[in-house]
């Protein structure tokens, strides 16, 4: 009986967990104001199918108030700036997926920086990081309140992100000692199998043939 | 004649050691110490083992916390090498999230990784019976650990996603360790107790596809501190399972033994070897409608177990935005899980028969895998963190004690085919991975939250052929045993695997005597009314 009650407490305290967690997540892609900011990249090295490498190019970033502006700037706080997948990049990719609920957009993993919200031109020069994925990319940025929620974003691609992308190789993580050190852990697994086993068998012959 | 049939694998002339504790052990006819393939003739007293011992010299008597030579040495380093198998071969799935980055892997390629991941064993768990009959215990594990070694290490090369899956596929193969596992404690332990053992040592090992979910992340971030790039560091971070694999194959070649009385190339083989024909073996086997049955149901407990291990730490990841560290110690609790959910179901099982007989077996069975089932599809609709989490851990006490309950019905299925029927068995645990994974979690076509349930969904359906294990002498689920005096006898049943030929050679004399131990599959009503069997430990040496 004891057993029942604690489960059905248990129960109850999840699903009440479950509403105040649903409760709280309801802010949607759609709601931002669109197009407040003016987002414009410039990478090191452009042209017709130049790929950026990560660890080594770079991203000129600037970000001003748009034309458009927004009826929320004054509640803009922080300017967030963040690197964003194009849509080839999500494809068969189901953990890049872009949802309109802001909570599981999962579409702008990538911080580039945060600065205090300020009406002149802002910009900054990014190396891109060693962790950055082989993708196509934009960049967006996003006007963030006091709270810390999403209020109005700006991207430097269109609405359909197929204008102004850019591609990045990622490293291969791969290192000439890592490989060294593979490949003497390897000899040494089956050498020592194979010692083992001559040994033995050698072992087994004397053993016999007294 | 002698019989050798190994407990879980699919070869010929390896020793029968009964799988469940209710059995005698008849793998030879009269004589006491009576020839086989691997047994010696020995004339010390039994008094130099530190543990009470059979005429065989198999431990009559489980001491978990003992390390003592030979017996309970082997039973851990058995388990130890299974569960450090399980390790490496799930050992990417934790790490999934970082290296599709750094492949640039779409969810096909992991999804397909994932199938190559579980299949490689499919073959070489057949393989590993006729190894461990030939070289014996030590050598199959050590050849399953420090040859698929390389493997693991060989992840430093990895630079897309077919050299991905290629090692994968090849890391898989040490998944035969379970049947060198199995193989080793059955020399070891006697009959009685040797249902317990396996269950211990099954679980046990299983465990490793949960402690490799924490483990890894943690090597990962350990790693990370010390200033390596995140692509790097989930390559160095395979060193570890490589080096616990050499490290444990070192450890099973220098501390442990082939056998109660020694390794076999220095025991002197003495007596006839009688083997059996391995395609009378095999005949029997795929004969047996019930080796089917039992394929497909180890392959939608065992299997989607195995297909969790690979799913369950990225689905975390994925749907509740946790970090890689948190997904880690979550799918770790479905795999640790095994540590008392597989014995347990063998024990459930086990209880089932001495109340119902073989029946209770078939019904524990049927309920433990549809439960679980039923809690997958749940886990698959749940989509707050706390009720995945619960409908998980319900979900992997079912589907796992389901696993331990299926091996109390499979010793009964055959006594000639045993070891093979019990390969394939486990065989049909990773085809029944493969094919989920190959179903469910390898294309867009479905979120890894509706193949969960979609899974749930097709185990639920596939549990249900237990209905049609009908034994003549026991019964099924629904129908009572046969009524006919002749075919309602265990010697009937059993006796039939053999030829009038053959019988006549008494080749069939240890089904005989397996048949008379087996009645107590009849349940409490039928063994009232019977004259109670002997229940000695050791082979009735007259």
């Amino acid at each position: 009986m004891a057993i029942q009650k604690i489960l059905f407490a248990s129960l109850l305290i999840c699903s009440l967990i479950q509403s105040i967690h649903g409760a709280e997540k309801l802010r949607l892609f759609k709601e931002l104001d669109k197009g407040a900011l003016d987002v414009t990249t410039k990478p090191s090295r452009e042209g017709p199918g130049v790929v950026l490498d990560a660890g080594k190019d770079t991203l000129n970033i600037t970000w001003t108030l748009s034309s458009i502006g927004s009826k929320r700037e004054a509640e803009f706080k922080i300017i967030k700036v963040k690197l964003c997948y194009a849509p080839p990049s999500q494809v068969d990719r189901p953990w890049r997926k872009t949802h309109d609920e802001l909570f599981k957009d999962k579409t702008c993993p990538h911080k580039i920086i945060a600065k205090p919200y300020d009406k002149t031109l802002q910009s900054t020069t990014w190396t891109l990081e060693r962790d950055i994925p082989t993708g196509t990319y934009f960049v967006r940025a996003y006007a963030v309140d006091a709270i810390g929620h999403e209020v109005a974003y700006g991207q430097s691609t269109d609405d359909a992100k197929k204008t102004n992308l850019f591609s990045v190789q990622a490293i291969s993580g791969r290192h000439a000692s890592l490989d060294i050190a593979s490949i003497c852990f390897s000899v040494f697994s089956v050498v020592a199998l194979v010692v083992f086993f001559v040994n033995e068998k050698r072992k087994a012959k004397i053993e016999q043939s007294k | 004649m002698a019989h050798n049939h190994s407990n879980e694998d699919g070869s010929i002339g390896t020793s029968l050691h009964g799988v469940t504790a209710r059995e005698q052990v008849f793998s030879f006819s009269v004589q006491e110490d009576g020839p086989s393939s691997q047994a010696v003739r020995s004339d010390d007293p039994t008094a130099k083992f530190a543990l009470p011992v059979d005429s065989e010299h198999r431990a009559k008597v489980f001491k978990p916390l003992s390390f003592a030579k030979p017996h309970m040495r082997a039973f851990h380093l058995g388990w130890i090498s299974f569960f450090t198998c399980f390790i490496s071969t799930f050992a990417a799935a934790p790490l999934v999230p970082v290296i599709r980055d750094n492949l640039n892997l779409t969810k096909t390629d992991i999804g397909n990784a994932g199938v190559a991941s579980v299949s490689g064993a499919i073959f070489s768990r057949l393989a590993m019976g006729a190894v461990c009959d030939l070289l014996g215990a030590r050598y199959g594990t050590a050849f399953s650990l420090m040859l698929t070694a390389p493997a693991v290490f060989s992840m430093s090369f990895v630079a897309d996603a077919g050299s991905y899956l290629a090692v994968r596929f090849m890391i898989g193969f040490c998944l035969a360790t379970f049947v060198s596992c199995q193989y080793w404690t059955s020399v070891m332990f006697t009959g009685k107790i040797i249902g317990l053992v396996n269950g211990c040592a099954g679980g046990w090992g299983d465990m490793g596809g949960g402690v490799t979910q924490l483990l890894m992340p943690m090597v990962f971030h350990v790693i990370k501190l010390t200033g390596a790039t995140p692509f790097t560091a989930w390559r160095f971070a395979f060193f570890i399972p490589g080096i616990l694999q050499i490290v444990m194959g070192i450890l099973v070649l220098t501390l442990g033994q082939d056998l109660p009385d020694g390794n076999l190339s220095t025991l002197q083989k003495s007596g006839q070897v009688s083997k059996d024909k391995f395609s009378k073996v095999f005949w029997f086997a795929v004969k047996n409608y019930r080796t089917w049955v039992l394929f497909m149901l180890y392959g939608f407990s065992m299997g989607v177990e195995l297909t969790i291990n690979n799913v369950i730490s990225g689905y975390f990841y994925d749907r509740f935005n946790l970090t890689l560290h948190t997904a880690g110690i979550i799918a770790a609790s479905f795999g640790m899980a095994n540590f008392f959910a597989r014995p347990f179901g063998g024990y459930a099982s086990d209880v089932a028969a001495r109340l119902f007989g073989m029946r209770g077996r078939l019904w524990i069975l049927w309920i433990l895998q549809t439960v679980g089932a039923l809690f997958c599809i749940w886990l698959g609709r749940a989509s707050s963190l706390p009720i995945a989490i619960l409908a998980m851990m319900l979900f992997s006490i079912g589907t796992q004690a389901a696993c331990g309950a299926l091996f109390g019905v499979a010793p009964f299925v055959s006594r000639r085919s045993l070891g093979l029927i019990s390969g394939l068995t486990g065989a049909g645990g990773n085809f029944g991975s493969g094919v989920t994974q190959l179903l469910f979690f390898s294309s867009s076509r479905f979120s890894t939250a509706e193949g969960l349930s979609l899974m749930g969904v097709m185990a639920v359906v596939c549990s249900l052929p237990v209905a049609f294990i009908h034994f003549p002498q026991w019964g099924s689920m629904f129908l009572r045993p046969s009524q006919d005096g002749e075919i309602s006898k265990e010697e009937h049943y059993y006796g039939a695997e053999w030829t009038e030929e053959e019988k006549s050679l008494g080749l069939h004399e240890g089904s005989i005597k397996f048949a008379e131990n087996s009645r107590s599959e009849r349940g409490r009503k039928a063994m009232l009314a019977d004259i109670p069997t002997p229940e000695t430990g050791s082979p009735a040496h007259v």
